[in-house]
């Protein structure tokens, strides 16, 4: 399936320019980063605290953040600013920035990943089937294909939210589980019912792409030899039009990983994601200090940047490498 | 296939697909958890009221007449009450309309404005620095969040800058004077005071006074909106254009139309160019939900009174009829959209209408 | 009378690709007399096309034409520079390299045109077919408007993206006149084009291929130039169609007695259309004379070894049996078309490591030597001095040993598409001119 010729490109893609290396720094970077969180992080990420005016800890005060706590006369201000204790600081809720930012990059990696396996599980095979059949089957599956891309996603996402609950999947850690570190959380929840939101969302990029290249190769010879020795639509679409599809399904699961992730920030943002250990969901806690502690949006967001960034310089160079046809950057 | 034909082909495509659509959001309020007639009565309701209501509105009837009964309704234009605000959604969503049209507007104006010459200098200069320049800035614009955007776009004008009145949005009423960054406080002109206007009435302004006046108040508060959203397509049509014309340039038609002297401004612009954005512009109608998803953040970030802010709120108090006519309007400019470029496609690309 | 309209004298053009410096044509002589057809032949990868191009001035990086001079021979052209580029004349002769763009760009189309190999892909698909004729008439009114004065000619030329703007907006300012789509009909049906005036408004796609290269000749005649340069005219086309378009050419050359540049792979194509011959290998001329010379006369094993490859001559063009065009195949010449990169290139005959008579003397870069036959027979080979001599031959494998095989390597460009494909020096020699059938 990964020919020389295939491998030979990439290799001469890679060489000739700085973009796809740094994309592979950046990556791998953010994947340390993300995998090595409990080892890094300095303070338990969703451990809140407030502080007096020389920057003393208070002991936990172990209720919730609401608005009128934050704006309440009584507890000042539990922001504090970037110190040697924090580096980054702290955000409304007394948790450290730069711990956050560390934890952050595992949810959004986390799901970007299995939203974009989702998508490709729902939309290749939708795909396939509609372009090797054509006719009406082609045409229904390609009607619910428009329909979702005109269906907004917060719509769904709330509705599905409502209906399955936020569903957090427990990720246990597991470099606290080998007892590495102490004082860190053993398991981190990721957002289930966005990550699902996230795949019926953008499977119809898969299905479109699966499409078209099913359509290029139904009427290859090789296809219809096989069809005439009797060979199975079922064989025939594993064995031939599969397997040949792959380099542009690829390129683009690259490129959906970078909208997944800014997918997820968005629905966080906008307090459709159930999960509070998340990059968007912390800009949107840093939106209401913006003026007076403007690190705390400004930290989670560049982490965004710089995941996506990293993720899209990779996908830039599969598809110059491996130059597929994708209608539309499947965005 | 002629082009009156292919248009019907296609409308009768679209009216499936919002068919579909309104047909998901039945299915979706069926299974929502939460009894409807809960949510449209006040807290404490009595028992008798809440079964009066059910009958009325036939939620005791079995889910496929309920079903029915809805897209009956929804055909004959009748969208039905909000739960909230007990407002027709007709009226709620088309008063918000205009709003989120001059925000979508703008924005496409300022992409195109600026990603075509950006891109066609990418890609006539190729490993310049203009063209890593370009490159790097639609990198950055295709991986930055519009609502970190915004917020940074106020952070940067609001409060580093310090512009004392609101250059953004419409109810940034003064960063300095207010502790909380989001008041509530109603869609305020400061430091007039006055309830700022659309492009259109802005425009009658203009034609009847001859005063700039309020447009120059309207476009004060677009430009950071406009701005927040117009940066990811900004980027994606760069990114394009860019990739369209580099492709588009080394066609032997380009060097045809060269060797007969063609001048060089025509072959870039009336051959070249035009053939690239015959793409680009199919991307960019499968990218429309992509600029309305950005609208409705984009609204929330600047509280801008368009229908993504209205369907913000819907969805917070599970507003389910506000929720469908927003739906339901976002789906018509989807597929209406999308028939617009298919049209355009069509008369650019004469290869086309031969398939 | 004969007077040399096209004087390229050590012409070089070179590619600067990842790999290294192609040297795509090398020191190049050619001289082309007006009214006359000259063919230049030879494999693919020869350095045929970059030749045109650079005659054309349509090289474009990262190729580079490193060196020699072009002079074209145009007295009015000569007056109507002479106060602002002196150091560009030279007699009735005006040097080309020392022009500048906009001055040699106002000579295409007017005073050069060119065809090319490939008519669907040389036609816009997006604009009707009338109206890029319709622009290439438009080019030689403007210029032809006030012939004297360069200045003239280069600034009607300028078109400026305002003027395209504006354009959209006045119809009266469009680039193309009413008169010059009037004459783009004419035209098509000067090149035997049936219902011109509807066919001027139909699209690319759909024409035939023949009727394409039709059109594309028709363009080429627009604005009436002096060299017409024709790059594989036929070499995309079916057989049939192929003879017809030699024809019209043929008609239109007598009638207008222009002087055409034919490159082609094809010898059947030289024998059928031209006066003089080149036979191009590895970006040198490495024979040249008059048709006489080069088919009954020739000194060069090259061209022995494309005469070779294609026995059946006189029927070259017109020959339909599309077998016997399969079996003249078998005797393709042995090895691979050379390697073109500079650091893989000796200073030797190009041709010796596949040369059937390569000896000793080979091994030095030979001079062009007179050759028998009329007096333009000359040759790059230095059997025209000597008879060939078994003890000094080569052994067989001599070019093997002492270094890799050349050629099989390949020398990508670093930009596909700005390169002309033709030009890749890597494929096999029994794939010539990019054939399409």
């Amino acid at each position: 399936m990964i020919s020389d010729r295939i491998r030979s490109n990439l290799w001469q893609t890679f060489r000739k320019s700085l973009l796809p290396k740094l994309g592979l720094v950046l990556l791998a970077s953010i994947v340390f980063m993300a995998v090595f969180a409990p080892v890094l992080a300095t303070h338990n990420p969703t451990r809140t605290g407030y502080y007096d005016e020389q920057g003393a800890e208070y002991p936990p005060l172990g209720y919730e953040y609401t608005t009128s706590v934050a704006d309440d006369g009584d507890i000042a201000d539990v922001t504090v600013e970037p110190t040697t204790e924090h580096v980054l600081g702290t955000n409304n809720v007394g948790q450290d920035v730069y711990s956050r930012f560390l934890y952050g990059a595992r949810v959004s990696l986390l799901v970007g990943l299995l939203g974009t396996a989702l998508a490709v599980v729902i939309g290749v095979p939708i795909g396939l089937v509609a372009g090797y059949y054509g006719g009406r089957v082609d045409d229904g599956l390609m009607r619910i294909a428009d329909t979702m891309l005109a269906f907004p996603a917060l719509v769904l996402a709330l509705a599905l939210i409502g209906v399955f609950g936020e569903s957090p999947i427990y990720v246990p850690d597991p470099i606290v589980a080998v007892g590495l570190v102490d004082g860190m959380p053993d398991r981190i929840p990721i957002p289930g019912t966005v990550t699902i939101v996230a795949g019926l969302v953008t499977w119809v990029w898969f299905a479109r792409v699966a499409r078209g290249e099913a359509l290029s190769i139904r009427s290859e010879e090789y296809v219809k030899a096989a069809r005439s020795f009797g060979t199975s639509d079922r064989a025939i679409l594993l064995k031939h039009v599969l397997p040949n599809s792959l380099t542009p399904i690829i390129v683009l699961a690259t490129i959906q990983v970078a909208v997944i992730i800014l997918l997820e920030a968005s629905l966080a943002y906008l307090g459709f994601s159930g999960t509070t250990l998340s990059w968007g969901y912390e800009i949107e806690r840093g939106q209401d200090v913006l003026r007076t502690r403007p690190w705390v949006a400004m930290v989670p967001g560049i982490g965004i940047v710089l995941a996506v960034i990293s993720v899209n310089l990779l996908g830039d160079w599969l598809r110059d490498a491996l130059d597929p046809n994708i209608e539309g950057e499947g965005r | 296939m002629s082009m009156a034909k292919f248009l019907v082909r296609r409308l009768l495509q679209g009216i499936v697909v919002i068919w579909g659509v309104v047909t998901i959001m039945f299915g979706l309020r069926a299974v929502a958890p939460g009894d409807p007639a809960n949510l449209m009565l006040a807290e404490g309701a009595t028992q008798e009221l809440v079964e009066q209501v059910r009958r009325e509105e036939g939620l005791d009837e079995p889910v496929y007449v309920q079903y029915l009964d809805y897209v009956r309704e929804l055909v004959t234009g009748d969208f039905g009450y909000s739960w909230q605000s007990n407002r027709e959604v007709e009226a709620m969503v088309i008063e918000r309309i205009p709003a989120t049209i001059e925000l979508t507007i703008a924005a496409t104006i300022v992409a195109l404005v600026i990603a075509i010459p950006l891109g066609v200098i990418s890609a006539t200069r190729r490993n310049e620095p203009a063209d890593y320049g370009a490159t790097m800035f639609s990198l950055l614009g295709i991986s930055t969040p519009n609502f970190w955007l915004g917020l940074m776009l106020i952070l940067v004008f609001g409060v580093w800058f310090g512009i004392p009145y609101p250059t953004f949005g419409l109810s940034w009423v003064s960063l300095a004077s207010i502790s909380v960054p989001f008041p509530s406080v109603g869609f305020y002109d400061f430091p007039t005071g006055r309830r700022p206007v659309g492009f259109g009435e802005a425009v009658r302004t203009l034609v009847r006074y001859g005063s700039v006046y309020d447009l120059l108040v309207w476009l004060k508060h677009i430009a950071l909106p406009a701005l927040t959203l117009g940066t990811y397509f900004t980027a994606l049509i760069t990114r394009l254009t860019r990739s369209g014309m580099v492709d588009e340039l080394g066609k032997p038609y380009v060097t045809a139309s060269q060797a007969k002297g063609l001048p060089s401004v025509l072959v870039r612009y009336k051959h070249v160019l035009r053939n690239t954005m015959i793409p680009v512009i199919t991307v960019l109608g499968l990218q429309m939900g992509t600029l309305m998803g950005g609208a409705v953040i984009t609204e929330t970030v600047f509280n801008w009174p368009g229908l993504g802010l209205r369907l913000i709120d819907a969805l917070g108090t599970r507003d389910w009829p506000l929720m469908q006519g927003i739906v339901v309007f976002i789906a018509i400019a989807f597929v209406t959209i999308n028939i617009a470029v298919d049209a355009v496609y069509n008369y650019l690309d004469p290869r086309v209408s031969e398939q | 009378m004969t007077e040399e309209i096209l004087r390229v004298s050590d012409l070089s053009t070179r590619y600067f690709t990842q790999e290294g410096q192609v040297n795509a044509v090398s020191s190049l002589d050619l001289e082309i007399e007006r009214g006359e057809v000259f063919g230049i032949v030879g494999e693919s990868g020869s350095g045929k096309s970059v030749t045109a191009r650079s005659v054309m001035d349509l090289i474009e990086p990262p190729g580079e034409i490193t060196d020699g001079e072009i002079r074209y021979r145009n007295p009015d052209l000569v007056e109507a520079i002479a106060d602002d580029h002196p150091n560009a004349i030279d007699g009735e002769f005006v040097k080309l390299l020392e022009l500048p763009d906009d001055v040699r760009r106002s000579l295409r189309g007017t005073s050069f045109s060119m065809i090319f190999q490939d008519p669907e892909s040389s036609f816009n698909p997006t604009l009707t077919v009338g109206e890029q004729l319709a622009e290439a008439v438009e080019v030689q009114r403007r210029a032809s408007a006030t012939p004297r004065s360069t200045r003239a000619r280069t600034e009607s030329a300028e078109y400026s993206l305002g003027s395209l703007l504006l354009s959209n907006v006045f119809p009266s300012r469009r680039y193309v006149s009413e008169e010059s789509r009037d004459r783009a009909i004419e035209l098509l049906e000067l090149v035997g084009i049936p219902d011109p005036v509807e066919r001027a408004d139909e699209y690319p796609h759909e024409y035939s291929g023949g009727m394409l290269q039709r059109a594309m000749i028709a363009q080429a005649l627009a604005g009436e130039p002096d060299v017409l340069i024709a790059d594989e005219p036929t070499t995309a086309l079916d057989v049939t169609i192929q003879a017809q378009i030699l024809d019209l050419l043929d008609d239109l050359q007598r009638e207008t007695g222009m002087t055409i540049l034919l490159i082609t792979h094809n010898l059947g194509v030289i024998a059928r259309m031209c006066d003089r011959v080149g036979v191009m290998y590895a970006g040198e001329i490495v024979e040249r004379g008059t048709l006489e010379d080069v088919f009954d006369e020739q000194i060069h094993p090259y061209t022995a070894g494309l005469l070779g490859s294609v026995p059946d001559l006189e029927g070259g063009a017109t020959r339909r049996d599309a077998d016997r065009r399969t079996a003249d195949r078998l005797q393709p010449i042995p090895g691979n078309v050379p390697s073109l990169l500079d650091h893989e290139m000796d200073d030797r005959c190009q041709f010796a490591d596949r040369c059937p008579k390569a000896m000793t003397a080979c091994l030095e870069h030979p001079p062009e030597y007179p050759a028998g036959g009329s007096d333009a027979h000359r040759a790059r080979c230095v059997l025209a001095e000597r008879e060939y001599d078994e003890d000094a031959a080569l052994s067989d494998g001599y070019f093997d040993e002492s270094k890799r095989p050349v050629g099989d390597e390949h020398a990508e460009p670093a930009e596909p598409g700005t390169e002309p494909p033709e030009e890749r020096p890597q494929q096999p020699a029994e794939n010539t001119g990019g054939e399409r059938q």
